[in-house]
């Protein structure tokens, strides 16, 4: 969709759709609304929904960063230290290289 | 539509050269996709020699550790070295400037110490051995030196002081290579020709000539035996199972050693339903297997199988004593596989037997008699081992058990031991652990293992099968003539051809089924128990000790494979050539035997404890390919300068191709008018 061709209100409740939508353990339609929106939101001249939209997509990058500290932390704690749980890092693993610990 | 603009627009000779293009990709799709199967591969020909008749060493795991060997996912290469001598390892640890190495070993030189320094070095990437022709004098050994500690009968309970071969080493020679884990390939090379090929190659480019160090390019070897499985049987059993419960593709990972064991009795039995308590039966046994370091090749069974033969020789001779069927006792041979891995067959043998789950339970059991190494290189003398533990208590029987033994009357003398000494590492002891029954392991060997190679005849074979058969007519309560029975050297001598030379002979041919023709080879069978199951040694053990103990009947083809009953098993088999037929057709029979296949996987898998520390936990691990091959590698530099005028290329190539399509309406027209003109 061409966000020009949209009415101001519309992408205000487009980018309501997507913050909210985001709480539902949903990180990407954050990501998606801070890319898409983030002209609208900072660069765009000044309009009326405008201050909405940047809190919005405000709070969708703190959500996505959240997000990704959350995400790297666990990655690197799992791809570090499976091995060494043995049976548990098995459980909590849904394909297992092979041929390694 | 970019596509047809252009089309519209462009001339003849640009249709041209897409049509060329679309060709030549057609073509190199169909290479990437034949290059499988062999056919379009012909750079990969060029390049690369194959190994083919090589033997790989792979993993195996148990309940705490991985051993054996693997490769890395995409193969390991090294610059092939030549070992002939020890001071050439000198070479691949330190002074050669080309590392990594794959060591090219002589079979005399595979030894702990050798391979030891190897493991060591991080300049190794592999190890190829070439077979050891003749045989190393010395004896070689890769078990351990206390084989299947832990598995047999002593513990801290049962005879402390015999535990963990406190009281005998069995196994001197043993050096324990068998149970390493090596992180590097390990292949055996059994074909002289291809050794030779290998040299040849290390001779032309690798050879240090007068100290000085070869150039490029170099004769490299790559080996390929990635392993799924790692750590310990607990690790990959578990992954096996979650993976089948959840994964979208299941993979199993590894698969515990199995197969079958083969048992008949003299007289027989109702297998459906358990035998009754009053009913003695002796048991006899042997191992059939035998492992070694390389996958499916087990060059150091000869032990096993003249064992195996002198067994299925002795079965033969008692079935021709007259009066078998009125013997007030029963005789049970049974011959164990996985024997070699924990005693996989006989714990679970004497698991079924203690759970009733087999036709003889434990009570049914009079005496044990074991036939262990059997090889009478030294004397002919046979040596009787005892359990010095449960003799205390036994000791009537046991005595009863050697004085029928001994009184045999042949070319041997079977001599008893001091019951200071424990028993060997033998199938006997796993019954032992369950109930005290009086037994005796019959071997040449009166301390540790005669770890030489069998030298035996045929005839000193049937003279132990003799006195085996006559001690066990007596056991058996029988009262005619004992000095009778006798086995005969012929049926050793086939069975030796047989199983230590080819499978694929009259014989054999002769005694089974016609769909399992199959597997008779110009070669003797291996004798490595293996996950599939049941193996080549098991179907000709079991149909060679139906044709010995069995009886021909006169059935058709139909009746004979629909009359299998509780008492006996029905096989209708090839049967000898046709004398009178020009074609080769066969004579095919029914044969009727007592003769049966019993599961041989161990019960810590039935029981899915697959730590366990009473049950062999044995598994091998699954892979993809196991290959070597031999090629020219070029220096480091040289791949690298090829590699970035390749990508050079590729960028010149893309940066014309937008300047000439740009251009295309000035580069390509065509003199259209003159066209015009002419028309």
């Amino acid at each position: 969709m061409n966000l020009e061709r949209v009415s101001n209100e519309e992408k205000l409740n487009l980018c309501r759709k997507y913050y909210l939508g985001g709480f539902a353990l949903l990180p990407f339609l954050w990501l998606v609304n801070v890319f898409w929106f983030f002209r609208e939101a900072f660069l765009a001249p000044a309009y009326t929904e405008q201050l909405q939209i940047k809190r919005y997509v405000q709070r969708s990058a703190v959500g996505l960063l959240f997000w990704v500290i959350v995400l790297t932390t666990w990655i690197s704690i799992y791809q570090t230290h499976r091995a060494r749980w043995g049976e548990m890092g098995d459980y909590l693993s849904f394909t297992i290289p092979l041929g390694t610990p | 539509m970019a596509a047809i603009e252009e089309e519209e627009m462009g001339s003849s000779c640009s249709w041209r050269i897409r049509g060329v293009t679309e060709l030549l990709l057609r073509g190199l799709l169909l290479c990437a996709l034949a290059a499988g199967s062999g056919w379009c591969n012909s750079v990969e020909r060029k390049i690369y020699i194959p190994l083919n008749r090589t033997a790989t060493c792979v993993r195996l795991m148990n309940a705490t550790h991985q051993i054996g060997c693997q490769s890395s996912m995409n193969g390991d290469t090294g610059v092939i070295h030549v070992v002939e001598k020890q001071e050439d390892v000198q070479w691949v640890l330190s002074d050669g400037p080309h590392p990594p190495y794959i060591v090219l070993l002589d079979g005399e030189l595979f030894t702990r110490g050798m391979m030891d320094q190897l493991k060591e070095s991080p300049r190794i990437s592999g190890v190829a051995v070439a077979i050891a022709k003749p045989r190393p004098v010395k004896g070689f050994s890769p078990g351990s030196r206390c084989p299947n500690d832990g598995f047999g009968v002593y513990n801290s309970t049962y005879g402390p002081q015999y535990a963990h071969c406190n009281n005998m080493e069995w196994n001197p020679l043993g050096n324990g290579l068998f149970y390493e884990d090596f992180s590097f390939p390990i292949f055996l090379l059994q074909d002289e020709n291809e050794t030779e090929v290998i040299k040849q190659c290390y001779q032309t480019y690798n050879f240090p000539h007068n100290g000085s160090v070869p150039q490029y390019p170099l004769c490299a070897m790559q080996l390929f035996s990635h392993m799924h499985a790692v750590t310990s049987t607990v690790t990959c059993m578990r992954r096996t199972s979650l993976q089948s419960t959840f994964s979208i593709n299941p993979e199993v990972i590894c698969d515990p050693l199995s197969d079958y064991n083969v048992w008949s009795t003299l007289k027989p039995i109702n297998v459906s339903t358990n035998l009754n308590s009053t009913e003695k039966v002796i048991m006899v046994a042997t191992r059939i297997d035998s492992h070694s370091m390389f996958w499916n090749v087990a060059p150091g069974a000869e032990s096993a199988v003249a064992s195996f033969v002198t067994h299925l020789a002795a079965a033969e001779a008692i079935h021709k004593a007259p009066d078998i069927q009125t013997l007030p006792k029963n005789i049970m041979f049974t011959f164990f596989q996985g024997e070699s891995f924990d005693y996989i067959g006989s714990s679970r043998m004497a698991y079924d037997m203690q759970k009733n789950k087999f036709p003889i339970r434990l009570e049914n059991i009079d005496c044990f008699l074991e036939l262990g190494q059997i090889a009478l290189t030294n004397s002919s003398v046979l040596w009787m081992h005892t359990d010095p533990v449960s003799q205390k208590s036994l000791s009537v029987e046991v005595t009863n058990l050697f004085s029928r033994c001994s009184t045999s009357g042949t070319g041997v003398e079977v001599q008893e031991i001091g019951s200071t000494q424990a028993l060997p590492p033998s199938s006997f002891q796993r019954f032992l652990k369950l109930k005290e029954i009086p037994g005796v392991v019959l071997a040449d060997h009166k301390t540790s293992f005669q770890n030489n190679y069998v030298t035996e005849t045929a005839e000193s074979l049937a003279e132990v099968a003799t006195v085996v058969a006559r001690a066990l007519y007596q056991l058996a309560g029988g009262s005619g003539n004992a000095s009778a029975i006798q086995a005969d050297p012929r049926t050793v001598t086939r069975m030796l051809y047989g199983f230590l030379v080819r499978t694929n002979n009259s014989w054999f041919q002769s005694i089974i089924k016609p769909d399992l023709k199959g597997i008779l080879e110009n070669e003797p069978p291996p004798y490595y128990i293996a996950v599939s199951k049941p193996v080549n040694a098991t179907y000709l053990v079991h149909y060679v000790l139906a044709n010995l103990t069995g009886a021909v009947t006169n059935l058709t083809k139909e009746q004979c494979l629909n009359s299998d009953g509780d008492l006996y098993e029905y096989a209708w088999v090839q049967g000898p050539q046709d004398p009178n037929s020009t074609t080769s057709s066969r004579l095919p029979f029914c044969v009727r035997s007592t003769v049966r296949l019993t599961s041989a996987s161990s019960p810590a898998f039935e029981l899915q404890d697959w730590g366990s520390t009473q049950y062999s936990t044995w598994t091998e691990s699954r892979w993809k390919e196991l290959h070597a091959r031999i090629f020219l590698v070029a220096s480091r530099q040289l791949e690298i300068i090829t590699l970035v005028v390749g990508i050079v290329i590729l960028i010149i190539s893309f940066v014309a191709t937008y300047f000439i399509n740009a251009k295309a309406d000035v580069l390509f027209t065509t003199p259209r008018d003159s066209g015009a003109v002419a028309y």
